[in-house]
């Protein structure tokens, strides 16, 4: 199969375990994002595909030919990967088309020319090619550096948090022209990133790397959160509210209401997660089961929503976070009631290990 | 296109052969979609997901027989791509008429099968290698 194919990878730093028994197959022209919190090996795992480190345990495999076992390996130059970093390490003596043409070793002049111009094109930066690096944007570094990485023709792209030194409108734009770039070029890609979004928004198949680099669940952006295996994948998507109950009759009764349990046995005890966009708010004019009655204590504008805090009625205690994404001025409401939407809770077994109460927010492994 | 390269073998016959079954399978599914054939995924696919149950049922019994120490978590493993196939089920039921339905079917199956699958039943492999020998 041609891409990438990686089987059986662990991986330690002296006594620090960082990879644990890490598979993953990315099949040409698609993209695979890994993303996990600091620490669980991302990098590792890339450093390893590329041959800038060391494999201890497993195979990785670039278009059927073994690049990497325990015994053997593949020089990195040899492996035809194209790499890209955070920061862009383009060279500031070289103009732009020189840096393209860098990796085109072997190449006529001419032909290495044309083909760093299309490149240049293909990312949209042909008319800097006789600027110099210290002239452009980070943004446009990018830019370079991808057409630079994509020239070769490489097998695999490995992409190690290429836009997290960007502000967020460019991260934005710049996302969605690497991602029309690479679907154009047909290149297997495996990109390491922190933020969920970013992979959402790039990623056929998303791996899910927990503390110790173990993979807690990988499927497409969908599947991990519409679909969250355990909590620890659910609570990476930022803020959480957190309940605990018991499984009674197939449900879980709640301050906000009853949530199914999907199939987990009466009696168990359980964790019920609720993103703030499944708390709905309105008005009570709405429909003839608007929910419980609540007190708005605080509202946040964040832009395109608001994040408001309610309390159950007479339960000024407990406190949630529900997403509001049009208008709301609960100051102008008489009642407010809220209910919980099914698609945005989750309901997982409390396990031994988190039994201890995360602060709201926060995603307890 | 997927194939069963080397790097995906078992080397265990009766699973490989298995294995090349569900790869030729997700192949004619594939080609049906891009062939403007989509009609046919209705048909296939299910078949494709009753053959995967099957294969899981015969692997899982072959590695309880060999003694393989891992074959309750490799079951379990099995297990949890319940919700996988029942969405690429619905996919397939869509993509007579959904282009969306049909992009994802594909990169839906191809993963499934060559990472879910396939890739997961490598673990078993040195064990099947060493019981050999
Ligand atoms: N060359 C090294 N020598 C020793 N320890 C290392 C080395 N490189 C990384 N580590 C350690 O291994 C662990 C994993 O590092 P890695 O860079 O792979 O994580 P990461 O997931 O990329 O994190 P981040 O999101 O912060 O970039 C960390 O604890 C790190 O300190
Ligand atoms: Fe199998
Ligand atoms: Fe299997
Ligand atoms: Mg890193």
């Amino acid at each position: 199969m041609k891409g990438l194919h990686i089987h059986g990878v662990s991986h330690a730093y002296g006594n620090n375990k960082v990879l644990n028994n890490v598979s993953l197959t990315i099949p040409t022209g698609e993209l695979v994002c890994l993303l996990g919190p600091s620490g669980c090996g991302k990098s590792t795992l890339l450093r390893l595909a590329a041959g800038l480190e060391t494999l201890q345990c497993g195979t990785i495999v670039i278009d059927d030919q073994t690049v990497a076992t325990k015994e053997s390996s593949l020089a990195p130059e040899h492996r035809h990967i194209g790499l890209m970093f955070q920061d862009y390490a383009l060279f500031p003596h070289l103009d732009i088309v020189a840096n393209v043409c860098f990796g085109l070793i072997g190449m006529a002049r001419d032909k290495a020319r044309a083909r760093a111009l299309e490149m240049l094109d293909q990312v949209g930066m042909a008319d800097y090619a006789k600027v110099y690096p210290h002239t452009l944007s980070g943004g446009q570094q990018q830019r370079i550096a991808l057409a630079r990485a994509l020239a070769p023709e490489p097998k695999l792209l490995l992409l190690d948090e290429p836009f997290s030194g960007l502000d967020t409108n460019m991260r934005q734009m710049i996302r969605e022209d690497t991602l029309n770039v690479l679907k154009q070029n047909g290149v297997a890609t495996l990109m390491v990133t922190h933020d969920p979004e970013e992979a959402m928004f790039m990623a056929d198949r998303i791996k899910i790397l927990g503390r110790h680099g173990r993979v807690r669940q990988s499927g497409s952006p969908h599947d991990i959160y519409y679909k969250p295996n355990d909590e620890f994948v659910a609570g990476l998507f930022g803020l959480m509210n957190r309940l605990g109950g018991v499984v009674r009759d197939g449900a879980v009764e709640t301050p906000l209401g009853r949530v199914g349990a999907g199939g987990i046995a009466d009696g168990t005890a359980v964790q019920v997660l609720i993103r703030p966009e499944g708390i709905v708010l309105s008005g009570g004019n709405t429909g003839s089961n608007p929910g419980i009655p609540v007190s708005v204590s605080s509202t946040h504008l964040l832009g395109h929503s608001s994040i408001v805090s309610v309390s159950p009625d007479g339960n000024s205690g407990d406190e949630y976070f529900a997403r509001v994404h049009r208008e709301f001025s609960p100051e102008l409401e008489d009642t407010i009631f809220a209910s919980i939407e099914a698609s945005d809770t989750f309901v997982f077994p409390l396990k031994e290990d988190t039994a201890s109460a995360a602060p709201i927010g926060m995603a307890a492994e | 296109m997927v194939d069963l390269s080397s790097s995906f073998e078992t080397e265990c016959e009766i699973i490989d052969r298995d294995h090349r079954r569900l790869v030729e399978m997700v192949n004619a599914i594939v080609a049906a979609i891009d062939g403007d054939h989509a009609t046919e995924c209705a048909t296939r696919v299910p078949k494709f997901v009753k053959f995967a149950k099957q294969h899981f049922v015969r692997e899982e019994a072959f590695l309880a027989d060999i003694g393989y120490p891992e074959t309750q978590k490799h079951h379990d493993h099995h297990r949890a791509l319940d919700g996988k196939m029942a969405t690429i089920l619905g996919l397939a039921a869509k993509a007579a008429d959904n282009q969306l339905a049909r992009e994802a079917l594909k990169k839906d199956l191809v993963f499934f099968l060559m990472d879910d699958v396939i890739n997961a039943d490598l673990d078993f492999k040195p064990f099947i290698k060493v019981r050999k020998t």
